[in-house]
């Protein structure tokens, strides 16, 4: 069984089709990398995965749920977690305030002390508001909000796009964790070699379609892939 | 300067009252995203709810209870045979529908309850002096009302989880949905509490002034204008500046005029746009 696998997704914003016609496979406790230039339709993937975008056909399954009809609020709590590329927090609420509005979750008392303790930095600033964190505190505020549900499986949206180089590694670190302990990872990423060393598999997206697929190893290796989509 | 003091003391207490209708505009801008210019007649009907359940009941305060409930109800009725089916839409679509819907809820009071000012039947109480001021005590106790039901409100919406989604969507309603919050749900709190402060809004003006079908919709104005001056969607912005605008509009009577002092709010609030376009609170949490 995989945890998350999409057919044939097509789809965009108003007539124009962004997406033309996306497979892919996640496995359990996966890592799966998208990459692929600006505007090759990563996000507009994630947002139609998420239950997001406005027009989609095709079909997307958590487990062995079909999820396509699904509103975004209830493939959330079927256990899909989305982490936005921008605007992933509520600005106006605090800390706490962002990880205590998610619906779906068990203990939510204990699931925000495990999240705190994840994210010190975000404990220290508890009460502030979300609007006035740094990009690399809103990045950890986005990610523990999305794991609040422990989410069998997680949409990862460039994470580490606002992040400072030291930070990128903790962050790259995190998320391998994250898949050992069992939860798989959609990981879109412009750091595509440095995502592609922690990733299990990869595929590389360009104009709405899936360019490349194969092994994260096999990727970094490929001439092909590195002359056009990974750089040097 | 005795008379200054009770021009102010009384523009506070109608500018409390501006300012729950206010608070009522700004919630549902916040979250719904449009001026709902329905409020005010759902103030009027709360009004006139109240006088009637107060007449059957004997007590003001069950038909405060009553008056409160009709408008919470009629507010959620809008919601789901209007408002929602506009939801997709540009926001302007939900404004006209809003007039329309102000329209018709005048009218049907008017033809049930009669074009008539009605008065709710309180006890005679002396104005109080201190210090030769003048204050009545029904004032305060619409104050203490008007205050009350703020707090009610900033505890909802900081204190409740039901109020901290309807935070949540007003931020970002994408958002909201991915982290699993359902946008029926949070509707249904907000036009059934925004509905209740608009009636309450409405009993108090009541109980200050007269009762007619019109009270509403001529408080309308005032109440967008504060709404506006306070900064679109934030609750206390709105009660405070309409507080100001209440103020304003009292002690200027003197100079202005009666029949001018609505027009001396538009001028507050047209300088207030010139000068800070997002109100008096800065950030403006709904509209971005
Ligand atoms: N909200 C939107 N409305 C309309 N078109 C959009 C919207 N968001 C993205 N697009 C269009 O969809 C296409 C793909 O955008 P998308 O955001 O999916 O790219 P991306 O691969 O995530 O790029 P980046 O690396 O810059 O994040 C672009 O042509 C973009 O203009
Ligand atoms: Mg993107």
């Amino acid at each position: 069984m995989k945890a998350l696998t999409v057919e044939n997704l097509r789809g965009g914003y108003s007539e124009v089709d962004i997406l033309n016609g996306v497979a892919l496979q996640l496995g359990i406790a996966e890592i799966l990398v998208v990459a692929g230039t600006n505007g090759a339709g990563k996000s507009t993937l994630a947002k139609a995965v998420a239950g997001l975008l406005p027009r989609v056909s095709g079909k997307v399954s958590l487990g062995e749920t079909d999820i396509t009809r699904l509103p975004a609020e209830r493939r959330a709590r079927a256990g899909l977690g989305y982490v936005p590329q921008v605007a992933n927090v509520f600005p106006s609420l605090t800390i706490v305030e962002n990880l205590a509005v998610v619906e779906g979750v068990a203990d939510r008392a204990a699931r925000t002390e495990a999240m705190l303790t994840m994210f010190p930095a975000l404990a220290e600033r508890r009460k502030s508001r979300a609007g006035s964190l740094s990009g690399g505190e809103r990045q950890q505020l986005a990610f523990a909000r999305a794991l609040m549900t422990e989410p069998p499986v997680v949409v990862l949206d460039e994470p580490t796009a606002a992040l400072s180089p030291a930070l990128v590694g903790e962050s790259f670190e995190r998320i391998a964790r994250l898949a050992k302990s069992g939860t798989s990872v959609l990981l879109i990423e412009q750091r595509a070699r440095q995502a592609l060393a922690i990733a299990h598999r990869g595929m590389i997206l360009d104009g709405g379609k899936v360019a490349m697929e194969g092994p994260a190893q096999d990727l970094l290796a490929d001439d092909r892939a590195a002359r056009l989509y990974l750089g040097q | 300067m005795i008379p200054f003091i009770e021009l102010a003391l009384n523009g506070i207490v109608s500018g409390l009252v501006i300012g729950l209708a206010a608070l009522s505009i700004t919630l549902v801008f916040g979250v719904a995203r449009f001026p709902n210019a329905a409020t005010g007649d759902v103030m009027s009907l709360g009004a006139f709810a109240a006088l009637a359940g107060a007449s059957a009941s004997g007590t003001l305060l069950i038909g405060g209870v009553f008056g409160i409930a009709v408008a919470a109800f009629v507010s959620l009725a809008c919601y789901f045979l209007v408002f929602q089916k506009l939801s997709s839409r540009p926001p302007v679509a939900s404004l006209l529908a809003s007039i329309g819907v102000a329209f018709v809820i005048r009218a049907v009071m008017g033809v049930v309850f009669g074009h008539q000012q009605k008065v709710f039947d309180l006890p005679l109480a002396r104005p109080w002096r201190v210090l030769d001021i003048r204050f009545h005590p029904t004032d305060l106790k619409i104050s203490l009302a008007a205050l009350a039901t703020l707090v009610a409100v900033f505890l909802i919406l900081h204190a409740t989880p039901i109020g901290r989604r309807m935070r949540a969507v007003a931020d970002d309603p994408s958002l909201a949905r991915v982290s699993g919050i359902s946008p029926r749900r949070i509707m249904v709190a907000l036009w059934l509490l925004s509905g209740a402060v608009a009636g309450i809004a409405g009993i108090l003006v009541g109980i200050k002034t007269v009762v007619t079908p019109e009270m509403g919709w001529d408080l309308l104005l005032p109440a967008f204008a504060a709404a506006i001056f306070g900064g679109i969607g934030h609750p206390v912005g709105a009660v405070v500046a309409g507080v100001i605008l209440g103020i304003v509009q009292e002690v200027a009577t003197p100079f202005v005029g009666f029949t001018y002092k609505i027009a001396l709010s538009f001028a507050v609030l047209l300088a207030v746009l010139l000068i800070r376009p997002k109100g008096l609170f800065g950030t403006v949490a709904g509209a971005r």
